[in-house]
């Protein structure tokens, strides 16, 4: 008796998973750079590239993360299609040094973040950033700088930064 | 004695030393600002769609007769109005069609086939199935006949048009029988047989063979239209006047005069009805209807001998051995 329950429950288990399996899409994802760990709706996939995943068609949340790049979260309403791709270029973050031979300025990046020393080291995501410079209170320059790669910025007042 | 006191020293001054370097390296490096620096690009993502293909094939079967073209249209999801796809072809072995993922109702058979042969002799078919995601569909052969055809029509007594309801009625080619009914409560019926009889020379319509009166026999032509209407009067007409009497036999001998030797005109069937006007001890004389090819009759007079006959009661004219 035991041994036939134990049979029905492993003929109904595989109907579970053939029924779930039928109806779901192929998932394939492609990260730069790869080894990234991709997370679906909260749950690890594992390291990048993946491949031959299934997921069900449906809003689902993607979540990717590596160090040295910007964190990426990506909601994705996905078609009752046979198979999905995925390609993701993550936005790296770079390490800058910001000098100033310049006394008594504040330094504000993308309005949030501030500093008030003479040499400092940022970590930024490369692209463009927002740069206010305030003295006594008062904005005294504005200027946008970008960021794709490593590098040095020195800030003279009301001159475009320069790179060493 | 002084070696681990030398030793001691040693080790104060390079962890001394060590520390001024990494705070001297520090101090020009500058501080590390706490958080990561943001600036909220869009991402690059790139989203790819692989869609799959529904193989739909139905094979097509003939009975007798083949049109000339086919006209396929499949509907899905029960929406019978806008077709996903037509198909105008040759009448073909079979209907081979590609349809896009997503378009079939994969939960009931809510999507269909509608086969419109291009010839009147044809009705449509319709094919329900129930559709996949992906992948391909081999449905069961579907059989292409052509169109049913109708006969019907009422039963009526032909002495006053009253309803005559449970009479045999048969449609025969020859002598097979190949399809009987009877007429209902009403007098009314309706015979249907395959398309392929549309075209066969010696098909006719036999009714009230559970009669007392000889059954009615017409042939049928369906070569123009494949449904006739029809109301069969049966038994004598008004015409034919009281007292009426009937062959008991068939070959009956209906003679131009009583006289030995006189012409025989017709050898009647069983169930001939002869209104009787004059007796004699032998014979009988009177009038049979004789049935014309334009649905008229005319009476003709002569003699029949009174073994051969059989008074009629039309009160019930059915035949005895049925149940009525």
């Amino acid at each position: 008796m035991n041994l036939m329950k134990y049979y029905y429950k492993r003929i109904a288990a595989s109907l579970l998973l053939t029924a779930s399996i039928v109806g779901q899409v192929k998932l394939s994802v492609n990260t730069i750079p790869t080894r990234v760990d991709v997370h679906l709706d909260g749950i690890s996939l594992g390291s990048s590239p993946i491949r031959n995943e299934r997921v069900t068609p449906g809003f689902h949340k993607f979540e990717i993360k590596k160090k040295g790049y910007a964190p990426l979260t990506y909601d994705l309403l996905v078609n009752p299609a046979q198979a999905v791709l995925l390609d993701f270029f993550l936005n790296p973050v770079y390490k800058v040094r910001f000098k100033t031979e310049e006394k008594g300025l504040v330094f504000e990046l993308n309005g949030e973040h501030r500093w008030d020393v003479q040499l400092v080291r940022l970590e930024l995501e490369a692209g463009n950033h927002f740069l206010r410079v305030f003295k006594i209170g008062e904005i005294i320059d504005e200027q946008t700088i970008l960021v794709d790669e490593p590098k040095k910025f020195n800030y003279y007042l009301k001159k475009p930064l320069s790179e060493e | 004695m002084l070696k681990p006191f030398f030793n001691r020293i040693a080790l104060i001054m390079g962890s001394t030393i060590i520390l001024g370097l990494i705070s001297g390296c520090s101090a020009f490096r500058g501080p590390l600002y706490p958080d990561i620096i943001y600036n909220n690009r869009q991402p690059l993502i790139s989203v790819t769609y692989e869609y799959g293909e529904i193989e739909l094939i139905l094979p097509i079967k003939y009975d007798a007769a083949v049109p000339d073209n086919i006209l396929f249209k499949v509907f899905t999801q029960g929406d019978t109005l806008h077709p996903v796809i037509s198909i105008l072809q040759e009448a073909p072995k079979e209907f081979l069609a590609y349809l896009p993922q997503g378009v079939l109702d994969i939960q009931n058979s809510t999507n269909l086939i509608k086969i419109i042969p291009q010839d009147k002799n044809f009705d449509p078919v319709i094919v329900r199935f129930k559709g996949i995601r992906f992948g391909r569909i081999l449905m069961p052969p579907k059989t292409i006949r052509m169109g049913q055809l109708i006969v019907s029509g009422n039963t009526f007594l032909n002495k006053n048009d009253s309803t005559l309801a449970s009479v045999d009625i048969s449609l025969q080619s020859y002598d097979n029988i190949i399809h009987e009914t009877q007429s209902n409560g009403s007098g009314y019926f309706q015979l249907a047989i395959p398309g392929e009889y549309r075209y066969a020379k010696h098909l006719r319509i036999v009714a009230g063979e559970n009669l007392i009166f000889k059954p009615y026999t017409k042939k049928l032509d369906f070569s123009q239209v494949r449904k006739l209407k029809m109301d069969i009067g049966l038994g004598p007409s008004d015409e034919m006047k009281e007292p009426l009497y009937m062959t008991n036999k068939n070959n009956v001998h209906f003679r131009e005069s009583p006289d030995i030797g006189s012409e025989t005109l017709f050898l009647l069937e069983e169930g001939e009805i002869i209104s009787v006007t004059r007796v004699t001890p032998g014979e009988y004389h009177g009038f049979i209807e004789v049935d014309l090819d334009d649905e008229k009759s005319v009476q003709m007079e002569g003699w029949i001998e009174r073994v051969d006959l059989r008074l009629v009661n039309l009160h019930n004219v059915y035949e005895q051995t049925a149940e009525y």
